[in-house]
């Protein structure tokens, strides 16, 4: 009998057309009972535990791994030691994945000063984030577990290494639902090189396929078969939709079956999905300011800006999890350059995203994370072999990450590494403890949202004892 | 094939006495782990993170148990324990995993050809050769005479002793070390020459100028070695970094090196030289390699030549972002004080180091064609033959385990909390202390993977049969007796009909575990038989049909969607086996996955293959069918979601590969019409297989004349949903778009893709 209870919730309706029911649509579904769509309000927020300081999620994931050491973490000691070996009782027992640990010290590559009322330390490469330094709070004792592209994004994600588990998104649209009328709760935007984890980062995993990222493409039809296909137009889509519903009623007075209603709404949604997203798309509303600010537009690569803006639209239409993936930052050689090239992408993009929040008054209830997947190490990265040179190898040690918005302190810097910038030194924060966080924002105690898989109730924060950073925390 | 025969071949196929090539490529069925070939993984790492998997998965396909639940600790009131866990894993952990070569007549037909025109060049050259001038045949002669004088005589010589990091290491009759077991990212290989081995060598007299090591390719390694890459590079790949050599722990330097130039390369002997001194450099990151799958050989001049008596001690360090240690090599040395490496094709050498005159015509030929190769006149033939030899087909290979023998065998530890750097103390393989309540049965004796498989499907595992029995009532009732599909333990729910349960076992295990007997008892039984139809009695008492009041009702998987459309519209290939083939789906799908693969569509039969056939990239599976609940295929799904959401809804109205079958029925009723009363009644019959009724009739009518009409007005362009490209044409277009409108509404139905 539980089961079948179980089973018969709105809820669980609700979560199995994670897709594009919002409350507002689903109220609306059972407008008869103003009650009934309260109900279901309260039922679809069983996993939040605790008032939310945020409503949405935008993630800007720096795929490949900046440098801390030339972006943020300052260390004046490795242009001392410049050169010369990394002292073997710091090194002892780590394990890289190009470099030896006999390699030599690289010092910063660009010169660093304080900035706004904080006295943030920001490298030059920065120019548009550091006028933004007093809303944002630098973790620079971030942590991880695991040394190469794919695993550590992979843990960063989805809570473990190996492909499977899934996502922070995906968990969220699970444990909250969606807020979205017309679009999905989990949208992934992405500009840049490849992305070594590939789909399996914004898998649902062994969570109902409907809450996993989409993947949305440039272009008027952001999500895969939203557009209609050739020859066709809107009018003969609503006919063909029209006698559809009309057939399927029939079969539902035969059948008596309830999956044949809500397979006449995901139609319904279905459409309703087709004729909002070109508007979504379509930047031409914006003020010339807001393209400026972002640099839309602007001559260098503005695929990362224009995900930015993207990303605050979508923010503002009631996407829960919108994750801005820019690959590019597996500086192995030269990573002098690739810093250049990667901050005239995207320093400008991340700024105008908070200002534009801010602006909008959104700031307040959207959370605004920025990261790699681990750090880059002190010591040079050099290979004949490989044909590389002054470059920094994979460092999981210790990291740089910021969040900002959604009832994150603003303008303080927690945590510290030690004078290489080797490890951490001052509060610890793995990256289990950054994705509680995230969690907790949102109003979900990352210790109760959890599912049930293989006999194991799964958890995004592992099994280990994570814990909330509320140093964070306003 | 009975059910526990092929579950046997499944999990050990490999290590039934004189097993085939079928059962070999069985066991392929635990290598669908996930794995990361990335460059700088810790490949160990990812090995034992697929055992974890394959212990999970063995415990939910055959034991119905969360067995993976035990990896970290042991759960209070679970039977499993982490130990259990553990020797569970030790079943698998003995295994090599090895891509199998496959015969393959077809490609074994292609590869002669291949050869026989590389041969035909060859011989072309020869012939050449055979009518030139006189004055290219002595300046033949004198080469052939030059080559063989300046060759370096060397003397192999057998290792004395042998160590390394992690590989077992074995001196082979011709001198030769094998490389087996397990490497990492920087392996280190110890060898020592005594003052004996040296003296047997042959070196009484005089000093010792040089040494050659030879890397050789053996068919154990990867692609054939002779390196022991296999992820990240090419396979059987090396990179020797370093070679540090002592005499009596003296450390002793060179002066020279060389390598050959099997590999094409034409370098001055200037770089060759300080190619070959980037092993001895101090810079691990230079060094020899090879991703030539041939023979190599590399030589080292002392710079002050050795006394043959005295104790020389060899290390070879393979540091790499991947695993690049040599499999198979040889050290050869030299009394001669201008020892050099020979720029010869190697089968050449051989030849010339087995006899310096009266060859027979194909050693000959050997000679011809490598010098007739060196006149600037024939380029064109090595520029043809370089081509030549890429066109030859590779076998194909498949990812198989390999049972491992001493002295390679692997010791299996429990992992404190699960983890991969937590080896605690060693445990050996037994199946979980629970089940070895039989002692008659020799459960205690169960020691290896073949002993494990057959234990699975006797009558001693109670599960096994319940197990498929359940696996196969869900497909044809969209539940199973047992709700949880992979988990029949305590903590899961009861069964809903117990007793149906184990008859159905029962039967299974007495008709010889037949999977065909046991589908027929289930489709001919009443309750399969009912309607599908719910009254509102039914729904109110038994909303989700657990007591089979009445028939299945459910939409069907992603893959059978697919198919229910190919077959409806005609275009359905039943073509049987071979590799997997793609249908269409738009690029941006795998866009986003790491190396931006292309999809390119399959054209022809293939395009319309079973879905089954379909290519599974598990990074970017396959869009259709992921949205109707496919697995990825990352972890062994015991039972699949069944979601009803808006995706599916734009999938199956817009997404052209489902257009495509719209058009082909369309066509089709065009030409059937005559047995039905109209086009509109065919394409109704093909998709739902029944008659449609005279409601339905109306309204599929008046959707036809209407969109018909906005087809004539132009309003739609029909062309453009035929996606029709060229001008001729026949038969009346509107009326086809129009059709095919009405076939693409009636695949959208409910009912087309559920099963009642």
């Amino acid at each position: 009998m539980t089961q079948h209870l179980a089973n018969k919730t709105r809820r669980h309706f609700f979560r199995e057309c994670g897709v594009g029911v919002g409350k507002i649509a689903l109220g609306s579904l059972l407008a008869s009972s103003v009650s009934g769509s309260r109900a279901l309000a309260q039922e679809a927020d069983t996993f939040s535990t605790h008032f939310p300081t945020a409503k949405r999620v935008i993630y800007l994931f720096m795929a490949g791994a900046p440098s801390q050491l030339d972006l943020f973490d300052y260390k004046p000691k490795l242009k001392e030691l410049a050169g010369k070996p990394i002292p073997p009782s710091v090194i002892a027992g780590q394990r890289y994945a190009f470099i030896q640990p006999d390699a030599a010290v690289l010092a910063p590559c660009y010169p660093f000063k304080k900035h706004g009322e904080s006295g943030a330390e920001l490298s030059d490469r920065l120019p548009y984030l550091s006028q933004a330094v007093d809303d944002i709070a630098f973790i620079k004792s971030t942590k991880t577990d695991q040394f190469n592209h794919a695993p550590a994004q992979l843990l960063l994600n989805t809570g473990f290494a190996i492909p499977g588990r899934p996502s922070m998104g995906s968990w969220l649209s699970y444990g909250l639902g969606s807020e979205a009328n017309d679009l999905p709760s989990f949208v992934v935007l992405k500009s840049g090189a490849a992305l070594s984890g590939g789909a399996a980062m914004w898998s649902s995993g062994f969570l109902p396929s409907s809450h996993q990222g989409v993947p949305f493409r440039s272009g008027p039809d952001p999500i895969l078969h939203v557009g209609n296909p050739q020859g066709l137009d809107v009018q003969c889509q609503r006919d063909s939709i029209d006698l559809i519903q009309a057939l399927n009623r029939k079969q539902q007075a035969a059948w008596g079956d309830p999956e044949i209603e809500t397979r006449i709404k995901s139609y319904e949604m279905a459409f309703r999905m087709q004729s909002r997203a070109p508007e979504l798309m379509d930047f031409s509303r914006e003020s010339k300011a807001t393209l400026d600010m972002y640099g839309v537009g602007k001559p260098k690569k503005d695929q990362f800006s224009r995900n930015c803006l993207l990303a605050r639209r979508l923010a503002e239409r009631g996407v829960r999890f919108i994750q801005v993936y820019h690959a590019g930052w597996d500086h192995h050689s030269q990573v002098a350059n690739g810093l250049k090239t990667q901050c005239e992408e995207t320093d400008q993009g991340c700024a105008a995203l908070l200002q534009d929040l801010k602006q909008r008054g959104m700031l307040e209830d959207t959370l605004v994370v920025w990261g790699g997947e681990f750090g880059r190490t002190p010591m040079v990265e050099a290979s004949t072999a490989l044909n590389r040179s002054l470059g920094r190898d994979h460092h999981p040690q210790a990291f740089t990450m910021w969040m900002a918005g959604g009832g994150i302190k603003k303008g303080i810097t927690l945590g510290a590494t030690d004078e290489l910038g080797f490890n951490v030194v001052d509060t610890p924060v793995h990256v289990h403890d950054i994705q509680a966080t995230i969690l907790h924002c949102l109003g979900i105690d990352h210790e109760k949202l959890s599912a049930n898989y293989r006999g194991l109730d799964v958890r995004l924060t592992g099994v280990e004892k994570r814990r909330v950073v509320k140093e964070l925390l306003a | 094939m009975p059910y526990d025969q092929f579950s046997v071949e499944q999990l050990a196929g490999d290590m039934l006495p004189g097993a085939t090539e079928q059962q070999k490529l069985a066991t392929g069925f635990h290598r669908n782990t996930m794995l990361n070939e990335e460059g700088g993984i810790d490949p160990l790492e990812f090995r034992y993170h697929a055992l974890v998997d394959r212990v999970a998965t063995t415990g939910i396909v055959w034991m119905g148990l969360t067995t993976g639940c035990a990896q970290c600790h042991t759960h209070k009131y679970d039977p499993i324990t982490h130990t259990d866990f553990f020797s569970m894993l030790a079943f698998f952990n003995n295994a090599d995993e090895i891509d199998l070569t496959l015969s393959d007549k077809q490609v074994e037909k292609n590869r002669l050809e291949a050869e026989s025109k590389i041969q035909a060049v060859n011989d072309e050259l020869v012939k050449k050769f055979d009518v030139a001038d006189s004055k290219t045949k002595s300046n033949f002669e004198n080469w052939k005479k030059d080559t063989a004088e300046s060759l370096t005589k060397w003397k192999s010589v057998r290792p004395s002793t042998l160590d390394s990091n992690l590989a077992v290491l074995e001196v082979m009759e011709d001198d030769s070390v094998f490389a087996s077991g397990d490497s990492t990212k920087r392996d280190v290989y110890t060898l020592s020459f005594s003052p004996a081995v040296l003296l047997n060598g042959g070196f009484t007299d005089s000093k010792i100028h040089a040494l050659r090591i030879d890397a050789m390719p053996d068919e154990r390694l990867p692609a054939g070695g002779p390196g022991r890459s296999f992820y990240e590079g090419d396979r059987g790949e090396f990179f020797l970094s370093e070679l540090t050599a002592t005499v009596d722990g003296e450390a002793v330097t060179f002066a020279s090196g060389s390598i050959d130039s099997v590999d094409g390369t034409q370098v001055t002997e200037e770089l060759n030289k300080k190619r070959a001194l980037e092993t001895v450099d101090g810079n691990g990151s230079s060094g020899w390699s090879s991703k030539l799958n041939a023979p190599r050989h590399l030589v080292l001049n002392f710079e002050t030549p050795i006394d043959s008596n005295s104790e020389l001690k060899i290390e070879l360090l393979f540091e790499r972002h991947f695993v690049a240690a040599l499999g198979r090599f040889k050290f050869s040395f030299s009394d001669d004080a201008d020892a050099k490496a020979t720029q010869l094709p190697f089968e050449l050498e051989t030849v010339f180091r087995e006899q310096a005159t009266n060859w027979d015509a194909k050693q000959a030929g050997l000679a011809k064609v490598h010098y007739m190769l060196q006149l600037k006149d024939h380029s064109d033939a090595l520029a043809e033959l370089a081509l030549l030899k890429e066109k030859v087909p590779r076998r194909p290979q498949s990812l198989v385990m390999q049972e491992r023998k001493n002295p390679t065998s692997r010791k299996t530890f429990r992992h404190h909390r699960g983890e991969y750097q937590s080896p605690r103390e060693e445990v050996q393989p037994a199946i979980p202390e629970l089940f070895r309540a039989n002692e008659e049965a020799g459960e205690n004796e169960i020691r290896d993977r073949l002993e494990l498989a057959k234990w699975l499907v006797s009558e001693n595992n109670p599960l096994a049969a319940r197990l498929v029995v359940n696996r196969s009532w869900r497909q044809f009732f969209g539940r199973g007796l047992v709700d949880t599909d992979g988990d029949f333990g305590t903590q899961s729910p009861t069964p809903t009909h117990p007793e149906l349960l184990d008859y159905l076992a029962c039967q299974f295990v007495e008709n010889g575990y037949s999977m065909k007997k046991l589908h027929r008892s289930i489709v001919t039984s009443q309750t399969y038989q009912q309607s599908s139809a719910a009254t509102e009695e039914l729904l109110s008492k038994d909303p989700n049909n657990l007591l089979l009041g009445r028939g299945p009702r459910f939409r069907v998987d992603g893959e059978t969607v697919r198919d229910i459309m190919l077959r409806s519209s005609g275009l359905l290939s039943e073509k049987m086996f071979g590799p997997g083939v793609k249908p269409p789906q738009p690029n941006s799908v795998t866009a986003l996955a790491y190396g931006n693969p292309k999809w390119e569509p399959a054209s022809g039969e293939d395009r319309y293959r079973r879905s089954v056939y379909t290519f599974a990239k598990r990074t970017t599976p396959f869009a259709a069918f992921t949205v109707f609940d496919s697995p990825s295929g990352e972890n062994c799904t015991a039972k699949r979601n069944r979601s009803n959401t808006p995706l599916q809804a734009l999938t199956l109205l817009n997404d052209e590969m489902f257009l495509e079958m719209a058009r082909a029925i369309a066509v089709k009723s065009e030409s059937n019409a005559e047995s039905f009363s109209d086009s509109i009644e065919f394409i109704f019959e093909s998709v739902l297989t029944r008659p449609m009724n005279s409601g339905e009739k109306e309204v599929l009518g008046a959707f036809y004349e209407s969109q018909l009409q906005r087809l004539e007005k132009d309003e739609l362009n029909a062309k453009q949903i035929l996606a029709m490209t060229d001008a001729n044409h026949d038969g009346d277009l509107n009326k086809r778009a129009a059709l095919t409108l009405v076939a693409r509404a009636i695949m959208n139905l409910d009912e087309a893709i559920t099963k009642q």
